[in-house]
Order: structure tokens, then C-alpha cells, then sequence
């Protein structure tokens, strides 16, 4: 049997134990609000690759230079929407290598897998062919095509499309 | 070595590789709910069996794309499916979070006092009930349907195949090849996730129990509010 001290004690370190939990709850949820508050958006903006877009898919075309030859890229239907069939075309304007040129699909900063658009000409140094850029569940918009000529090196065209 | 063997090897490294950046973030949080949830249970054999359900569900679209050669008519066509597994898996994670921290009397409020037959208890007692090994399968196959984009990348890949061959049987035999492959190429690092956050001390910690079960709450808002908007 406790006695009456005992009793207090015991009653003073369930007390102690309860206060105790109760703070680090409290300062997990603080934490969280913290974390999803301000710490998240923060880190957000700095792995935002908006400032990375080079490109302006959904009014025209895109060119870079790579050696001697411009490559000029152009994406339709526009604006350029994920999950449908899309149609890659690609310039390549200055002297023709003899392999085709490809675009491989990717996201900066995040592995989506192979996802490349293997193209045929059409013309004089231009080739087509279909892709699809899928939809990241993460809600991020910013793709990347990068867009290799065999013997030559590539170059990336970073945009942005619709979800 | 066969163009269709190089291929599956790719997805197989890629799974890997994308699962140990890519699934551990998106797919992470469900793993590790599951894996405070079993309490006292092993992780081990609840997780194969999610995984056999995921890689089941992978298989099966997998199998259609390869067969009909296409990706966007079958994504548009499962859209709304795959809505409905991720604002299902943002609502098994808020329930099994509050369930497991036994703050709020969910049995009380949805449970058998509610009313027994009624399709919020029965769905309560099925979701709460999420502790049995069995009940793992079955929410793999519905968890499978999880947007995702590397998923898609390796769907769009067994589309690509289908199209390359003119068997129809032969396309959905490729196609769900690839995507079986690529599925088991996910599998280690959640494992590993799922292992660590079931070990025994980890468990035995009520205040970690806690904590754990408020950060389920918020990845479950999370997920249904991505659900939601997508």
C-alpha cells in the first residue's frame, strides 16, 4: 500500500511524464507548422528550376548554337500540355552529319527514367518524331529535352508546360 | 543479347536507381505509415506483399499498353482511377495516424457505435484493420494506381514496345515484362526504408509512436490535398 507520500510522489512523476509528453507533441506540431510554413517554401524556391527555362515552347520555336549548327526546336500542338502525343521537330541548320539526331525527356533535379523521342527526317535537316512528357505528381513543370546530334554533342532546352 | 533483353535491363537499373531518389520521397511516406502501423509486428512479409500488389498492378498496365500500343488513351482513360488512389492512400494514412496514437476515439466515433452495417464503419473497421499480412496485397493493387511519373515513363516504354510488335499477345506479354521488371527494380530501397522504420527500438519508443502518427496525419493531408488537385 502507498502512503500518502508515495502517493505524492508517484502522482508528481505521472505529472512530470504527462507535462513532459505534452511539450514535445507540442514541439513536433510547432515544428511541422515550421517546417511546412517556412522551411518548405524556402527550400522550394531554391530547387526551383523556373530560372532555369530557356526556352518559351508554347509561343514558337527554340534555337541554340552547338558547334557550327543551330538547332531549332519546335513542339506541337501549343501550348505544350503533359500526357498527350506531342510532336518533336527538330532544325539542324549548317552541314548534316549521317545519323539522325534524339531527344532524350527529363526533369532537372529529378531521375524520370529513359523517355527518348527518336526522330526521322522529313527534309533537309529536319526531323520529326512523337513523345509524351508525362505528369509529375509532384506538381513540378519544368522539363528539360535534351537534344543530341550524333558526332556533334547535345544541348538542353529547359521549359515549362501545362498540367 | 536481344534488343527486348537491353530493355528490360534499362527499367530494371532504372526502378533501382529511381527508386533509391524518386519512390523513396513520393512513395516513402506510405511505406514507412504501413510500417509503425504493424506495431508489433514483423515489416518484412506486409511489405512483400504490397510490393507483389503494386508490381501486380504495374504488370496489368504494363500489359494493356503493350497490347494497345498506346499511352495517352489508357492514362486519360485511368485518370480519375488514379485520383481516387491517391486521395485513398491520403485518407488510409490519416486514419491509420490517428488510429495509432489512440487521441481521438475513432472506433467510438465511426466504429460499431456508429452504425455497425452502415458503410462508414464498415469501411472504418476494413481500413483500420490494415494490420493483418494479408490485407497487404489488396492495397498494393489499389496503391499500384498511384500517379507517378517514372511510372509512366517505363509505361510509356511498354507502349513503345507494343508498337513494335505485331502480336498482340506478344505486346502484352512484353509490356508487362517491362513493367514487372521495372517494379522489382523499386522494391530494395523501399524495403530498406520500410526495415529501418520498423525496428524494434524505433517502435518501442511511445513519444517516436507519437510523433510518427502526427507526422502520418500531415503526410495524409498532404497526399489527399495532392489528390485533390490533381
Amino acid at each position: 500500500m502507498l502512503c500518502s507520500d508515495d502517493k505524492t510522489k508517484s502522482h508528481f512523476v505521472q505529472l512530470r511524464s504527462r507535462s513532459r509528453n505534452i511539450c514535445l507533441l507540442s514541439g513536433c506540431w510547432i515544428g511541422m507548422l515550421f517546417f511546412f510554413t517556412m522551411i518548405l517554401p524556402i527550400t522550394t524556391q531554391a530547387m526551383d528550376h523556373s530560372k532555369m527555362i530557356n526556352c518559351d515552347v508554347h509561343h514558337g520555336t527554340c534555337t541554340q548554337k552547338l558547334q557550327d549548327t543551330d538547332i531549332i526546336l519546335d513542339i506541337s500542338p501549343k501550348p505544350v500540355k503533359a500526357m498527350t502525343d506531342l510532336k518533336f521537330t527538330i532544325t539542324l541548320t549548317g552541314k548534316q552529319g549521317v545519323s539522325e539526331p534524339f531527344i532524350d525527356l527529363g526533369m532537372p533535379g529529378m531521375k524520370m527514367g529513359p523517355n527518348r523521342v527518336l526522330l526521322k527526317s522529313i527534309g533537309k535537316g529536319v526531323y520529326s518524331g512523337t513523345g509524351t512528357i508525362v505528369r509529375c505528381p509532384s506538381g513540378k513543370r519544368i522539363w528539360k529535352a535534351t537534344v543530341t546530334v550524333p558526332d556533334k554533342g547535345s544541348v538542353e532546352f529547359i521549359f515549362d508546360v501545362i498540367y | 543479347m536481344s534488343s527486348i533483353e537491353v530493355l528490360y535491363l534499362t527499367f530494371l537499373t532504372t526502378g533501382f536507381v529511381v527508386g533509391f531518389g524518386h519512390c523513396i520521397g513520393m512513395c516513402g511516406p506510405i511505406v514507412v505509415s504501413f510500417s509503425f502501423n504493424l506495431k508489433t509486428k514483423g515489416v518484412m512479409a506486409p511489405n512483400l506483399l504490397y510490393h507483389a500488389g503494386r508490381i501486380s498492378t504495374y504488370a496489368v498496365l504494363g500489359g494493356v499498353m503493350g497490347a494497345t500500343g498506346t499511352f495517352t488513351r489508357i492514362t486519360t482513360g485511368i485518370g480519375g482511377l488514379q485520383k481516387g488512389a491517391m486521395i485513398f492512400a491520403g485518407l488510409i494514412i490519416i486514419v491509420m495516424g490517428l488510429g495509432m496514437s489512440g487521441w481521438i476515439p475513432l472506433g467510438r466515433i465511426f466504429g460499431d457505435h456508429c452504425r455497425p452495417e452502415g458503410i462508414i464503419s464498415r469501411s472504418f473497421r476494413k481500413l483500420s484493420g490494415i494490420q493483418s499480412t494479408a490485407a497487404f496485397l489488396p492495397l498494393g493493387l489499389v496503391l499500384g494506381l498511384l500517379p507517378c511519373g517514372p511510372v509512366y515513363t517505363a509505361l510509356i516504354a511498354a507502349a513503345g514496345l507494343g508498337m513494335e510488335t505485331q502480336d498482340t499477345f506478344k505486346a502484352f506479354l512484353s509490356g508487362m515484362g517491362l513493367m514487372t521488371v521495372f517494379g522489382i527494380g523499386t522494391v530494395p530501397s523501399l524495403l530498406m526504408v520500410a526495415r529501418l522504420s520498423g525496428m524494434g527500438w524505433l517502435k518501442s519508443r511511445d513519444i517516436i509512436y507519437k510523433i510518427g502518427s502526427i507526422m502520418m496525419v500531415g503526410v495524409g493531408i498532404y497526399f489527399l490535398i495532392k489528390g485533390l488537385r490533381y
